[in-house]
């Protein structure tokens, strides 16, 4: 796999599974 | 909040766990692995992701954040909170929700090709020609929309046991589809995470991912792109369907809207970014064994689901079966929570206003529905299905979210929306959130509106007749607005 597809794919899951990490944080923090 | 009615006996999610799973469930299905990709690869492949985050930021969150706020503030189904705004506005909540009724009419009929599969994956008795099993043994294909050809009865049962498990989920409530959604939301997101594992085992599979992910920017100079970009993440999160204006209508009034917006968006556009491994692992296997490139495979929609993955399943050295049958459950329990949600908005609407039992109006509507997807089951149902989705995606859903923006962002007070938000949720959204949605989410869907009208006007669709794209594409739509205006007029109990 070329370098910039795994920069890519750093940058994707970042976005997308860190986000998503951190709005479930978020929520369960709130206690709502 | 003058605005805010609650019924008596209002039905509640028993959890805002199960709110988020069946808003996900809703999200995420079938053009997850199917569409994305595909569209992926073939807009700058890992680049594509930068508008693809621009799109999903900008337009798919915020307009979830919308109908979340429309469906909890107003405590309804569309019609009923249309016409809280305006009387005469009505019919464009029915409007709502019949589109979805008619994208599940050939939806389930997918579904049901699932399901056979899952069944035929037991021999891969497709065989060595998968493409011919599909299209002749299968479907009996037609030359085209006017050559009806025999119903496929393989495909009628399976319509028949996917209607009736809607039938079943839907008739209790909202409480029962918590129930449902704790089990087909997380189970087809781990086999879809085995099924990764194993493609990316697989020789050639990092040939295939890095088709999938090497990025061309010089695509992001191109406005197609960010169009393609708008189009999949508006598709994909369910919006403009009504679906997640009634299912935030039975949240509890303390409820959080926007954190619940993110969670959900960001889930769905995950699990396609994870799919994207799914599907292009084993197509680079696919090339490699068979010594082909990657662009001569078919890597999108059916011929994906139904002929390059199947062929890919059938040279697996081992338990071949076993990751088909995986493969197709996974599907049926992504489509099954999509399928279902696009039915719910329109009992509750006829439950609503004419005060007739759950049971009854899931039961009308499902009989309604199994008899409408009857012509997708004949020889003809692969063409017929193609156009009607074509025109209700670019056309039905475009114009209802854009109709959504116009009244809730001009006629409506927005402001009221965006405080009812704040006043429940974790995160504020600022005045920000006003621009997106009376500005630059019209624009971005006026933009696909005149770029589908104008791809239309000057080439014929797939080269089909025009009487069948009036058949499939103009008069669907005519009808359902037809109906819409009429179940307006009919005085409710």
């Amino acid at each position: 796999m070329s370098l910039s597809a795994i920069v890519m794919l750093i940058f994707g899951s970042t976005v997308l599974y860190g986000g998503l990490l951190y709005f479930i944080y978020r929520a369960f923090k709130a206690g709502k | 909040m003058g605005l805010v009615i609650i019924s008596e006996k209002k039905e509640h999610w028993d959890s805002r766990f199960a709110f988020i799973m069946a808003a996900v469930g809703s999200a995420v299905g079938l053009g997850n692995v199917w569409r994305f990709p595909f569209v992926c690869y073939k807009n700058g492949g890992g680049a594509f992701l930068i508008p693809y985050f621009v799109a999903l930021f900008t337009a798919g969150i915020p307009l979830m954040i919308l109908e979340f706020s429309v469906g909890h503030m107003l405590r309804g189904p569309p019609p009923e909170c249309f016409k809280k705004i305006g009387k005469k506005l009505e019919w464009i909540g029915w409007w709502t929700t019949l589109i979805p009724f008619i994208v599940a009419s050939y939806y389930v009929v997918v579904m049901a090709w699932c399901f056979s599969y899952m069944i035929y994956s037991v021999d891969l008795r497709w065989g060595a020609d998968a493409g011919n099993f599909f299209l002749n043994t299968f479907l009996g294909a037609t030359t085209g929309p006017f050559v009806i050809g025999g119903f496929r009865i393989p495909v009628i049962l399976g319509l028949l046991a996917i209607w009736t498990s809607i039938f079943l989920i839907l008739y209790k409530g909202v409480k029962r589809i918590g129930k449902v959604v704790a089990i087909t939301v997380p189970l087809p997101t781990i086999l879809l995470i085995i099924l990764t594992v194993r493609g990316l085992t697989l020789p050639g599979a990092m040939q295939g991912v890095s088709y999938y992910l090497t990025p061309d920017f010089s695509k992001l100079l191109h406005g197609d792109v960010w169009l393609a970009a708008y189009a999949q993440v508006f598709f994909s999160l369910s919006l403009a369907q009504g679906i997640l204006i009634t299912y935030a209508s039975f949240l509890k009034k303390k409820s959080d809207i926007t954190n619940n917006a993110f969670i959900a968006s960001l889930a769905d556009a995950g699990t396609s970014f994870l799919a994207g491994f799914t599907v292009f692992s084993v197509v680079g296997y696919l090339a490699l064994s068979k010594g082909v490139g990657i662009e001569k495979l078919g890597i999108a929609g059916p011929y994906l689901t139904f002929i390059t993955y199947p062929t890919a399943i059938s040279l697996l050295p081992f338990a071949a079966s076993v990751f088909g049958i995986m493969f197709y459950i996974a599907l049926l329990t992504f489509g099954i929570d999509s399928a279902f949600s696009m039915i719910e908005p329109i009992t509750v609407g006829i439950n609503t206003k004419w005060r007739i039992s759950k049971t009854k109006s899931t039961a009308i509507i499902c009989m309604l529905g199994f008899f409408a997807s009857l012509i997708f089951t004949t020889g003809s149902g692969l063409h017929w299905l193609d156009i009607v989705d074509h025109f209700i995606a670019n056309f039905g859903l475009v114009l209802v979210g854009l109709t959504e923006c116009i009244v809730f962002g001009y006629l409506y007070k927005l402001y009221r929306l965006r405080e009812h938000a704040n006043a429940v949720s974790d995160i504020r959204i600022g005045r920000w959130w006003d621009i997106l949605i009376r500005f630059i989410v019209p624009v971005v869907l006026i933009t696909l509106l005149i770029a589908s009208l104008f791809e239309n006007l000057t080439t014929t669709y797939m080269g089909y007749p025009a009487w069948a794209i009036i058949a499939g594409g103009v008069i669907p739509l005519l009808v359902i607005l037809i109906i819409s205006i009429i179940l307006m007029q009919k005085r409710g109990k």
